[in-house]
């Protein structure tokens, strides 16, 4: 005893409004899942840190108020720096103007 | 393409140009996903004309490469790796193993039984 199809549609239509799912007996695409799908974009787009405050932008915000930051990398760098002129391995000046024209080598 | 970058980095990183570009692309990526996932919906919809369809997966395949998530990919914040990097600590194998044995990552032993 076979049932008639028109019959199981019928049942199948209840069915969904009753459970409240899309009647959709062809299984037609309907590209819901991508409406289903959630945005990835803010969770991709926060990947690498951002910038937070340095040192430096404490120096700047605090130099109207004419107060003094401490900021060691940059006196320790200095030192260094001194400690090298002192013992005259420093970086040599920067050269002002166009450089002199050399001499032309030849036998003499 | 300099085009996405943005004018002032907001970046705290380890920064070389491969992290900016991933960066910009991510940001092109977020700013475009509502208009892919619309298109992407009206290529998937059967019950639309064929002719929308392919309109529509023209315009998918003609939007900048910068747009695409799958030109993403997650690098070494510490070194700007693009290999070897451990997702759950957005870190480079080697990055990863010398933070570890100083104790910088909460967490984190070395496995010893």
């Amino acid at each position: 005893m076979s049932v008639p199809r028109a019959r199981i549609l019928d049942l199948m239509k209840v069915r969904c409004q009753v459970f409240s799912t899309t009647f959709n007996p062809e299984g037609i695409r309907t590209g819901n899942k991508i409406l289903r799908q959630r945005l990835r974009g803010p969770a991709l787009a926060s990947y690498y840190p951002r910038k937070v405050s340095t040192v430096r932008d404490l120096q700047r915000e605090f130099k109207s108020w004419e107060l003094i930051t401490d900021d060691e990398e940059q006196d320790d760098r200095l030192e260094h720096i001194a400690g090298l002129k002192a013992r005259g391995k420093g970086a040599p000046k920067k050269k002002k103007g166009p450089p002199a024209p050399t001499e032309k080598k030849g036998k003499r | 393409m300099s085009a996405f970058r943005a004018k002032k980095l907001d970046l705290g990183c380890f920064l070389n140009i491969k992290t900016i570009r991933d960066h910009s692309k991510r940001k092109a990526f977020e700013a475009a996903e509502t208009q892919r996932q619309a298109l992407r919906y009206i290529i998937r919809n059967e019950t639309l004309p064929a002719r929308t369809r392919a309109e529509a997966q023209l315009q998918l395949t003609q939007m900048h490469c910068y747009t695409r998530p799958t030109q993403i990919r997650n690098r070494c914040i510490l070194g700007g790796k693009g290999r070897g990097v451990l997702r759950d600590f957005k870190m480079s194998r080697y990055m990863f193993r010398m933070h570890a044995l100083a104790g910088d990552i909460p967490g984190v032993k070395k496995a010893s039984w």
